[in-house]
C-alpha cells in the first residue's frame, strides 16, 4: 500500500519535471521572420533534404545532387529517404513538434503542411525567388509553369517550389485497339465507355476495357468536369455526385470497367493484357514500359475529359534553419528546377518537367524512350489540383476508400445507393475533424 | 506491518524511472491529449468533443467491431488448434524436435514477409488457396479484394500466425506434467480421451490462461498483419480497419492527435475490461 503511494508520488514528480521541460521547449519560438538573405555561401553548409523517391527516381535525384555539390563545393546536401509518401507525411507530422529535428527542406504535398503553415513554421519563398543572387529575380524569370507554382501555395503564400510533378494520362494497348477495331483514342468519358464496351464484348469478356488507378482522382475530376469544385460543400448524395459514381459503377456491373484493388496500380494487369487501357499517373510510365517489354506496343494519350490532375510533391523549407542553410537550400532548389536538371529528371523518371523551357524544348519532345513527352503539351492543357484547405487532404484520402466500397458493391451487381449513403456520412465526417 | 527497506528504492530506481518516463507518462499524456484538439504543435482544450467525434464516426465503430471480432474468433480458435497440434506432436509423433522446429519457424519470420507470401496465396485470380478450392469444386471467394471477406481473411491469417508461439509454449507445459499421472491412469485402464480431459487439460490451465491473456491483448493491438496482407492499407475500402489502424491514421496522417488519443483511451478501457473478465473466468475454471 505504502509502496504504491510512493510510486505514485515519484511518478507525479517525474511528470512535473517533464511537463516543465516541455513547456520551456514550446515557449522558445524563434522570431526571425525578416532575415537577410546572404548572397554567397562562404562557410561550409549542410542542407538536409527529406524525400520519398525510390528506384530510378532516387538514383536520378542522387545524380543531380552530386552535380550540384560539384558546382557548389561549400554546400553539402544530405538526402534522407523517409519511405513512401505516407511514411514521409507521418514523419513530418510527428517531427513538427520538435522543430530542431526537422530537415532544412522536404518534399511534401501542400495539404500535409497546412498545420505547419498555420503555425508559422515554413519559410515564405517569395523573397528568395525575387532575390537576384540566390533566386531568379522574379517568379516569371524562373520559367516554372504558373499553375504548378500556384499549386505550391498555402493560403496564398508561396511556401513551395514544384519539383516532381505528374499528371494523369491514359495509357492504352495499341495492338489491342487495332485488333478490336477501335479507331480513335477516347478523348471524352463517353468515348472511353463505348471503347471499353466494344473491347469487352469483342474479346468475349476476356479483356476488361478500362480502369482508374486513383479513385479519389476519378471522383474529384469527374465532379470538376461537371463544374463542381472539391470543397466541403459537395453533396455526396446529390445528383451530380451520383452521376459520376454511377458511370464507374455501371461499367463495373457490366464488366467493361475494373479497379486496381489491393495491387494499387493497373500497370500490372495492363502488362498482362487483362485490361486494354487505364488512367494513371504519368510517373508510372517507367513501370509500364518495364512490364510491357516486347509483348505489345503501348501508347500514352491525354486523360479523357477536360481536366487532368496535377499531382506530385513540391519542395518546402522549414524556418528553424540558419540563414546560410536557407540560402544554400534555395540554390539547390533552383538547381533542381533548372532546364538541364528538369530535362534529365523528366526523361529518366516520367515526371513532367516543371520548367516551361523544357516542355517546349526539342530535346524533350524528341525523347523516344518514353511516350509521354510528345503528348505532354496537349495532355496538360487544363490542370486541377486538390485545393489546400483544412481537412481537404483527409477528405481526398477518404474518398478512395469510400469509392472502393461503393464499387465493390457494384462488383456484386447490387444496388449502390446504400453504399453512397454510408459514403456520404464518411465524407462529411472527414471534412469535419 | 513490515517496513520496506530503504535501500530497495535505490535498486528499484532505474526501473521506476524508466517505467515512469516510458510507460506511465505516455499513458497520462494520451489521456490528457484526448481532451485537446488541434495539431501536435498547437494543442488546445476542447473538453469531450474528441469523444463525441469518435462515437459519431462510422469508421471508428467499424474499427472496434473488426477488432473485437478478430480477437473473439481468432484467439480461441487458434488456441484450440494449438492444443490439438501440441497434444498430437507430444503424444503421437516421433522426431518431436523436428516438428517443433517446423512449427516454430513462422514465429521467427517477420510478419511483413509472411504477409506478402499470403497475399499471393490468397489472391482471387491466381492464388494457391483458390486453386485448391476450385479443384475441390468449392466456392473460391476473392479473399483480398472483396471488402466483405477481408475480416475473415485477417482472422485466418491471425490464427495461422499465432499457432507457432502457442505450440511451443504448450509443448513446454506438456513436458512439465508429471509422467507418473499417466502411468497410474494406465494402471487403472483409463482411455486416451479420459487421460486428456482428466490429466492433461487441468494441468495445462495456467499455461492456457497465460496464452489467452497474451493472445487477447495482442489481438486487440493487431496492425502489422493487416498492413502486410493488404499492401499497406486496411483492406479494400478500409474494410479491415482495426483500432490501431484508426489511431495511427488519425494521429499521423490526418493530423488530429486528440481524436487518436480519445480512441486510444477507449481501446485501453476495452482491453482492461476484457482482461479483467478473463482473469475472473480463468480463476473460476482453475479453482474448480
Amino acid at each position: 500500500m505504502k509502496f504504491s503511494k510512493k510510486l505514485a508520488m515519484a511518478a507525479v514528480a517525474g511528470l512535473a519535471l517533464i511537463g516543465t521541460a516541455a513547456c520551456s521547449n514550446g515557449g522558445s519560438k524563434s522570431s526571425s521572420s525578416s532575415e537577410k538573405i546572404p548572397s554567397k555561401i562562404t562557410k561550409k553548409t549542410t542542407v538536409v533534404f527529406w524525400h520519398g523517391m525510390v528506384g530510378v527516381q532516387q538514383s536520378t535525384l542522387q545524380k543531380l545532387t552530386k552535380e550540384f555539390e560539384k558546382e557548389n563545393p561549400k554546400i553539402t546536401v544530405k538526402l534522407e529517404n523517409q519511405g513512401a509518401y505516407n511514411d514521409l507525411q507521418a514523419k513530418i507530422n510527428s517531427t513538427l513538434q520538435s522543430p530542431n529535428n526537422l530537415p532544412t527542406i522536404t518534399q511534401a504535398y501542400p495539404g500535409w503542411l497546412w498545420n505547419a503553415a498555420q503555425n508559422d513554421m515554413l519559410v515564405n519563398l517569395t523573397p528568395y525567388i525575387n532575390n537576384k543572387s540566390v533566386g531568379w529575380g522574379s517568379a516569371k524569370a524562373s520559367n516554372i509553369r504558373t499553375e504548378l507554382l500556384d499549386g505550391a501555395k498555402i493560403k496564398g503564400t508561396q511556401y513551395g517550389i514544384p519539383f516532381n510533378k505528374s499528371i494523369e494520362t491514359l495509357t492504352y494497348n495499341k495492338d489491342m485497339f487495332k485488333k478490336y477495331g477501335i479507331k480513335k483514342v477516347p478523348t471524352t468519358m463517353e468515348e472511353l465507355k463505348s471503347a471499353s464496351e466494344t473491347i469487352y464484348k469483342k474479346s468475349n469478356h476476356k479483356v476488361v476495357g478500362a480502369g482508374f488507378d486513383s479513385l479519389s482522382n476519378y471522383y474529384v475530376l469527374g465532379m470538376k468536369d461537371d463544374g463542381v469544385n472539391f470543397t466541403k460543400n459537395i453533396d455526396f448524395n446529390g445528383s451530380t455526385s451520383k452521376k459520376v459514381i454511377n458511370y464507374y459503377a455501371d461499367g463495373i456491373k457490366k464488366g467493361y470497367f475494373r479497379v486496381a484493388g489491393s495491387e494499387h496500380y493497373l500497370s500490372g494487369p495492363f502488362a498482362n493484357q487483362k485490361v486494354a487501357m487505364f488512367i494513371g499517373t504519368s510517373a508510372g510510365e517507367g513501370f509500364v514500359k518495364q512490364g510491357v517489354g516486347n509483348k505489345f506496343t503501348y501508347d500514352v494519350a491525354a486523360r479523357p475529359g477536360k481536366y487532368t490532375m496535377q499531382q506530385g510533391t513540391d519542395i518546402y523549407m522549414f524556418k528553424h534553419a540558419s540563414a546560410d542553410q536557407k540560402a544554400a537550400a534555395f540554390k539547390y532548389m533552383k538547381f533542381l528546377v533548372s532546364k538541364s536538371s528538369q530535362l534529365q529528371w523528366a526523361n529518366a523518371t516520367g515526371y513532367i518537367p516543371v520548367n516551361n523551357n523544357v516542355i517546349t524544348s526539342k530535346e524533350y519532345k524528341a525523347n523516344k524512350s518514353t511516350k509521354l513527352p510528345a503528348k505532354l503539351d496537349s495532355a496538360m492543357k487544363n490542370l486541377y489540383s486538390v485545393p489546400v484547405e483544412k481537412n481537404s487532404n483527409a477528405a481526398y484520402t477518404q474518398l478512395n476508400s469510400i469509392m472502393q466500397n461503393i464499387l465493390s458493391v457494384a462488383q456484386k451487381d447490387q444496388n449502390v445507393n446504400n453504399a453512397i449513403n454510408t459514403g456520404k456520412s464518411k465524407f462529411d465526417a472527414a471534412w469535419k475533424q | 506491518m513490515k517496513q520496506n527497506q530503504k535501500k530497495a528504492w535505490l535498486y528499484l530506481a532505474p526501473t521506476i524511472i524508466f517505467v515512469t518516463f516510458f510507460s506511465i507518462y505516455p499513458i497520462l499524456r494520451a489521456f490528457v491529449m484526448s481532451f485537446q484538439s488541434g495539431s501536435l504543435i498547437n494543442l488546445n482544450w476542447t473538453g469531450f468533443s474528441n469523444y463525441q467525434y469518435i462515437f459519431h464516426d462510422p469508421e471508428f465503430w467499424l474499427a472496434i467491431r473488426n477488432t473485437i471480432l478478430y480477437a473473439l474468433i481468432s484467439v480461441p480458435v487458434a488456441l484450440a488448434i494449438s492444443i490439438m497440434l501440441a497434444w498430437l506432436i507430444f503424444s503421437k509423433v516421433k522426431n518431436k524436435s523436428f516438428f517443433e522446429t517446423t512449427f516454430f519457424m513462422p514465429y521467427v519470420t517477420s510478419t511483413i514477409a509472411i504477409g506478402i507470401v499470403f497475399r499471393y496465396i490468397f489472391n482471387g485470380d491466381y492464388g494457391m488457396l483458390n486453386f485448391l478450392l476450385r479443384a475441390l469444386h468449392l466456392p473460391a471467394p476473392n479473399w483480398i479484394d472483396d471488402p466483405a471477406m477481408s475480416v475473415t481473411t485477417i482472422i485466418i491469417f491471425g490464427i495461422w500466425t499465432s499457432l507457432a508461439f502457442n505450440i511451443v509454449i504448450l509443448m513446454g507445459a506438456l513436458r512439465n506434467i508429471d509422467p507418473n499421472y499417466y502411468t497410474i491412469a494406465d494402471m487403472y485402464g483409463a482411455s486416451g480421451t479420459e487421460k486428456f480431459w482428466r490429466i492433461t487439460m487441468p494441468q495445462l490451465v495456467p499455461t492456457i490462461a497465460f496464452l489467452l491473456t497474451m493472445n487477447i491483448i495482442a489481438a486487440f493491438k493487431v496492425y502489422t498483419s493487416v498492413y502486410a496482407l493488404f499492401n499497406g492499407q486496411a483492406g479494400v475500402g478500409n474494410s479491415a480497419t482495426t483500432a490501431v489502424f484508426y489511431i495511427y491514421n488519425k494521429f499521423q496522417i490526418v493530423g488530429t492527435p486528440g481524436v487518436a488519443m480519445a480512441a486510444t483511451v477507449v481501446l485501453f478501457i476495452i482491453i482492461m475490461f476484457v482482461t479483467f473478465l478473463q482473469r475472473k473466468m480463468m480463476k473460476k475454471i482453475g479453482g474448480r
